[in-house]
């Protein structure tokens, strides 16, 4: 797997916001179905955090106990408490640890399928607008930071304030001169931590940004070696990718240097705490109001209350990232999808027979600029039509409007009579199919290809589709015959073999209509190229078919061609009568097609 | 792990810097094990009652100053240490590069892009991670156990050996369930890469997913990716939730056991309170290092691994290199040679085991094309007509026979003026994200206004500028301009011919091309041409006809061989693929 091409969509990750409660309102739905859980997993982490705080308060109980006093047997009860606290740390926080995971897990299932679900049914308009990686990354990483939010910001944040709130407490009730000795280094330490976080947040930009270069320069050149070498400039691009390297290189040396700054000065802290409850500790013991086990008890609990307040900058990280992430899931749910089907669809009569019309058509995908200028056309059930026309007359969209991808902005489309409009879009497909221009292929086997994962298409209906249309030759010779695997993009498949496999998947599902975008390619060889046009015209014999042609050999085996000229039909009519007429067809005829005929 | 020896030379070049950060990292535990020490006097002292207020004042000075020192020291201990480690990835990703840039076309025909990427990416930043934070981790946790372990030892032996013997189980305990982890997560994130390749395919395929209205089925194959997804986090939860608690509780456990005997002993007489204290500072001082050690362990492992998959490709030798005693060709007149070339088919496949080698090809190919003339090549596809003319610029060697251009064979001829001497226009064009200009000037060190123009001219891309905002200027790919296939095999004419080279090939070239420009470029080629050695691959006969000699390759053989007429007299392969072309004309007609 390659992640990435997916990579170079996350430099849009804009630090903002660390809280925003209209994000948290929108993305809780999808905690609230766990609400129980969550409240049992936000208690059982509660209690970790309290119980953590025990144990140097029994260090102080056992040193101005037992220890100083000689009494051993009460040492034992203290060293039992110590254990229990420990035992009951452990518990609560692995079991809060297990909850809390689990409950994001599922969290991030339901979010992943229902963002699949949702971008899987938005129209065809808003994908091409949006680039795959881009909508792979809403489904992975962002759902991912959410999750870290849920399961180490949200919470973590809740349980370091807990621990400081109770370290303070504790401080307090022991002794309120140490603890405010204690305390009073806190805000500086707060300061510096702060400080830090906002230096490091523009270094560690500067990091990715860099990185991010990196990659993509790296990318590049590996796809292109070949031709990098063939021109032989290999040196140039070791230059380019050396001062790449160093600035990469540069910008961590910088994010060293903080850190090694930062680091000590913590430790100093620390450091200057220490000292001071040593001598006001010794102060206390010397004056009366302090006891040793205090002092003891007081150096571990400030260096434990050091460590809610240096995660607070990673939390704050954390928080903003899910913000950021949030704000971009919110947005492709708010994405409406144009076509939508009908509240109360209506049922096609049975049997379909494929009759289609259009009615004043009008449609463009910028509204302003219509690319179909009101087309009306019947096409009889079982006719094989043909539509030619010059590129940018209209002839994809019609196609477009057809399988209804897109909805025209004026006018009507029928099948059998009926609005597609009022159909609901799954009835609607089950019977125009269309095959596109680019032979699509996923990873899977030939058998999965076919038939995709539909679960109402027989092995026996699949093999009878890949023979029809010539295709069964080919698969049964590929070792594991229909079993074969293919890979991501059918990259071991030919565009010949992937051409066939998209018509036998046409086939297999046996609609009444059929959509053909048809291209001419030139990299398919003599031979196979009549295996396709062999397998076509079996796939039109005796079923409403359109054809979007472009091979000069596909106008031969329809029934009536159409001609488009910038959104109009100008032409309309067999192969030989639009010859004769001498017009616009005539004229493309020998602009388009005769030109195969030389040039192929 | 032996492999990680090889990061040696890389090392070795910052030695000295490793050597100081390695004492700075010595002076800096060792003073840090100080300051325990410093608590126990005061402590003792404080117990007895028998402190004074100034050395109270005293005491506080001097742990500010053991802090200071420490921190200067760890100061430059990380600076030194963790900057070698970027300046070792540094220097490894450029050796990768350099090394990507000369490895052949096999190779990355067996390595996916994405693989290539990670090993320059994660693979370096792993082993990144051990030499920077691995090394001074444990160096730190290493010096500091020591200096602790000897004062431990002085103050009191059999508390000091509960704390030796008890607190290194926690960094096994690391260890284990971080092994364990670490087998898990593999899992886990092979299944997120399923999940991520699903989305990808389904989005790059929705047209034809919604044309055959397979949203529900897709759904339903999505959601149990996700469910098996959660399976596996899951059992990857059980483990890696329990680390952490468990370090505390292991840690926490060595405390009470030391509060328990300690205290005893103070009880006893045989330890004083401010030993007891200064037990417990070594404790506090002692836990992240111990950890750090456990995670050591991992980072070690991972690097190994990584390091396994730097070497693959720092150790590879190019199957194309410049000969060591290489002929110079300055002056290229472009005639080319072929004696009995035969290519066999690389074996990727497992069933091709049974037989020894794998099969020809191409087989007993020969041809002369003189300096200045034409060669045309046609033939299925797959015939190996592509892997034919990548022969010539040693995209890779043949298996049998020689390639000789000017009369030497090629894998004499210095590689750099070879690959000079010739120009392709590939299948494919391979653009670079600069701007337009950069491209076409692709292949020459420095290229004149005039001779740019001339370039786009004979390309026809010269009508394309005039729609483009910036003209030339024009940037191309992800942030700039997207070119339709005809526009980019318009560009990688103008690359080839800005070479100005001996020998031109055509693969295919104007495929993209619309029939009213491809006849323009054509022409435009012929003048070009003039006085040039070209190859010129296509699918039908009609683009091949004017050639000087045309071969028809079949079953990786040369089946036919001649001029347009002379193969059209022959009556075979040719014959019949222009007859082919002839009906498919006059059916329409």
């Amino acid at each position: 797997m390659s992640r990435g091409s997916s990579q170079r969509f996350d430099d849009d990750v804009v630090m903002g916001k660390a809280y925003d409660g209209r994000l948290l309102r929108r993305m809780a739905p999808f905690v609230a179905p766990y609400g129980r859980r969550l409240g049992l997993a936000i208690a059982l982490l509660i209690g970790a955090a309290l119980s953590e705080i025990i144990p140097p308060l029994l260090v102080q109980r056992a040193i101005d106990g037992p220890i100083q006093s000689g009494e051993l047997n009460g040492l034992w009860g203290i060293f039992a408490l110590y254990a229990g606290a420990l035992l009951t740390t452990f518990t609560l926080r692995y079991s809060h640890s297990y909850l809390i995971n689990s409950i994001g897990q599922s969290v991030m299932m339901d979010l992943r399928i229902y963002l699949f679900r949702h971008i899987q049914q938005l129209s065809l308009s808003f994908h091409d607008r949006n680039p795959v990686g881009r909508l792979l990354t809403r489904i992975t990483n962002d759902v991912d930071a959410l999750n870290e939010f849920l399961t180490s910001g949200m919470l973590l944040i809740l349980a370091d304030l807990v621990t400081l709130i109770g370290i303070i407490l504790v401080m307090f009730l022991l002794n309120w001169r140490l603890a405010l000795i204690s305390l009073a280094i806190m805000p500086i330490l707060a300061l510096i931590v702060t400080i830090y976080q906002r230096v490091m947040r523009a270094t560690y930009r500067l990091i990715r940004q860099r990185l991010a270069m990196i990659n993509a320069y790296l990318n590049e050149q590996i796809s292109g070696v070949l031709v990098t070498q063939l021109f032989g400039r290999e040196a140039p691009s070791q230059d380019y990718f050396a001062n790449m390297s160093a600035d990469y290189l540069q910008a961590n040396m910088r994010s060293v240097l903080y850190f090694a700054i930062f680091m000590p000065t913590v430790q100093l802290m620390a450091a200057i705490a220490t000292a001071a409850l040593l001598w006001g500790g010794g102060v206390g013991v010397l004056g009366g109001w302090a006891s040793l086990g205090m002092l003891i008890a007081f150096v571990q609990y400030t260096q434990r209350a050091f460590e809610p307040i240096r995660n607070l900058a990673e939390r704050y990280t954390i928080l903003q990232a899910a913000m950021a992430s949030a704000e971009r899931i919110v947005g492709v749910i708010d994405t409406q999808a144009e076509i939508r089907d009908p509240d109360e669809p209506v049922t096609l009569p049975t049997p379909v027979r494929g009759t289609i019309e259009l009615r004043d058509v009008v449609f463009g995908y910028d509204p302003h600029e219509p690319v179909l200028k009101g087309i009306t056309l019947t096409i009889p059930a079982g006719q094989a039509v043909a539509i030619v026309g010059a590129t940018g007359a209209g002839k994809s969209s019609l196609v477009g409007l057809l399988a209804r991808f897109y909805d025209p902005q004026e006018g009507v489309i029928t099948l059998d009579g009926i609005d597609i409009r009022h159909l609901r879009q799954r009835d609607l497909r089950r019977h125009i199919a269309s095959v596109p221009q680019d032979p699509i292929c996923f990873s899977g086997t030939i058998a999965t290809n076919i038939r995709l994962h539909s679960t109402e298409i027989g092995d026996a209906q699949m093999r009878k589709a890949a023979e029809t249309v010539n295709a069964a030759t080919f698969i049964e010779r590929l070792p594991g015959g229909y079993g074969y695997e293919v890979r991501e993009r059918g990259a071991n498949l030919s565009l010949g073999q992937r051409q066939l496999l998209a018509f036998a998947r046409a086939l297999a599902f046996n609609p009444e209509v059929l959509l053909i975008l048809d291209e001419a390619t030139s990299s398919v060889d003599t031979a196979t190229e009549a295996l396709i046009q062999e397998a076509l015209a079996r796939m039109l014999r005796g079923r409403t078919s359109i054809v979007i042609a472009h091979r000069l050999s596909t106008i031969r085996h329809v029934d009536r061609i159409v001609v488009l000229d910038k959104g109009r039909v100008v032409e309309d009519g067999s192969h030989d009568e639009l010859l004769a007429r001498q017009g616009f067809y005539s004229r493309l005829y020998r602009l388009q097609f005769a030109a195969q005929q030389v040039e192929g | 792990m032996a492999n990680l020896r090889h990061l040696l030379p890389y090392m070795a070049r910052y030695r000295l810097s490793l050597l100081i950060g390695l004492c700075c990292a010595i002076i800096g535990a060792t003073v840090s094990t100080l300051s325990p020490y410093v608590l126990r006097l005061a402590v003792d002292e404080l117990s007895t009652g028998t402190i004074l207020l100034s050395s109270l004042t005293r005491y506080g000075g001097l742990l500010l100053i053991i802090a200071l020192a420490d921190g200067l020291f760890k100061f430059f201990q990380r600076m030194l240490i963790i900057g070698t480690s970027y300046a070792v990835e540094n220097d490894l990703r450029r050796a990768l590069f350099a090394r990507y840039m000369q490895l052949d076309q096999s190779f990355f025909s067996q390595n996916h892009t994405g693989d290539l990427m990670a090993r320059a990416t994660n693979d370096l930043s792993a082993i990144r991670q051990l030499l920077g934070p691995g090394i001074n981790g444990s160096a730190t946790a290493l010096f500091t156990f020591s200096a602790a372990a000897l004062l431990m030892l002085f103050v009191n032996v059999p508390l000091a050996l509960i704390v030796l013997l008890l607190m290194p189980l926690t960094t096994l305990i690391f260890i284990l369930v971080g092994n364990r982890m670490r087998r898990t997560f593999t899992k886990v994130q092979d299944q997120f890469g399923t999940l991520s390749t699903r989305v990808q395919e389904n989005f790059s395929g929705i047209r034809t997913i919604k044309a055959y209205a397979q949203e529900e089925a897709e759904l339903a194959v999505f959601a149990a990716d996700n469910a098996h997804y959660r399976t596996l986090s899951m059992r990857y939860m059980v483990l890696s939730g329990a680390l952490w608690p468990l370090m505390t509780l292991g840690l926490g456990i060595v405390a009470a056991l030391v509060l328990l005997v300690g205290g005893r002993l103070v009880v006893a007489g045989q330890l004083t309170i401010g030993q007891l204290a200064q037990f417990n500072a070594y404790l506090v001082m002692l836990s992240f290092p111990m950890i750090m050690l456990g995670w050591v362990v991992s980072l070690v492992q991972q690097a190994a691994a990584s390091m396994d998959r730097l070497l693959e490709v720092l150790t590879r030798k190019p199957a194309i290199t410049n000969p060591e005693v290489a002929i110079p060709l300055p002056h290229p007149r472009g005639e080319i040679t072929l004696e009995g070339v035969g290519v066999r088919y690389t074996s990727e496949r497992s069933d091709d085991r049974l037989s020894p080698r794998p099969a020809w090809m191409l087989h007993d190919i020969s041809f002369h094309v003189p300096a200045g003339s034409s060669l045309a090549l046609v033939g299925a596809t797959g015939a190996g007509k592509t892997t034919l003319v990548n022969l010539l610029a040693r995209v890779r060697d043949p298996d049998a026979g020689r390639v000789l251009i000017d009369g030497i064979d090629v894998r004499q001829l210095d590689l750099a003026n070879l690959r000079r001497a010739i120009s392709y226009v590939p299948q494919e064009t391979f653009l670079f994200s600069r701007s337009l200009r950069e491209n076409v000037a692709f292949g020459v060190d420095q290229a004149d206004h005039a001779a740019i123009a001339h370039a786009t001219t004979v390309s026809c891309l010269a009508n394309d500028l005039d729609q483009f905002p910036d003209g030339i200027e024009a940037m191309v790919g992800e942030r700039g301009l997207t070119l339709s296939g005809g526009q980019k095999q318009r560009v990688a004419i103008a690359r080839a011919v800005l070479r100005n080279p001996a020998i031109l090939v055509l693969d295919d070239a104007l495929s993209s091309v619309d029939t009213h420009t491809s006849a323009q470029i054509l022409t435009q080629l012929h003048e070009l041409l003039r006085g040039r050695t070209s190859i010129i691959i296509a699918q039908r006969a009609a683009t091949v006809r004017d050639a000087d000699q045309i071969i028809v390759l079949h079953d990786g053989q040369i089946a036919e061989h001649g001029t347009h007429n002379e193969l059209l007299q022959l009556g075979g392969h040719y014959t019949a693929m222009c007859r082919r072309e002839l009906l498919e004309a006059e059916l329409t007609d």
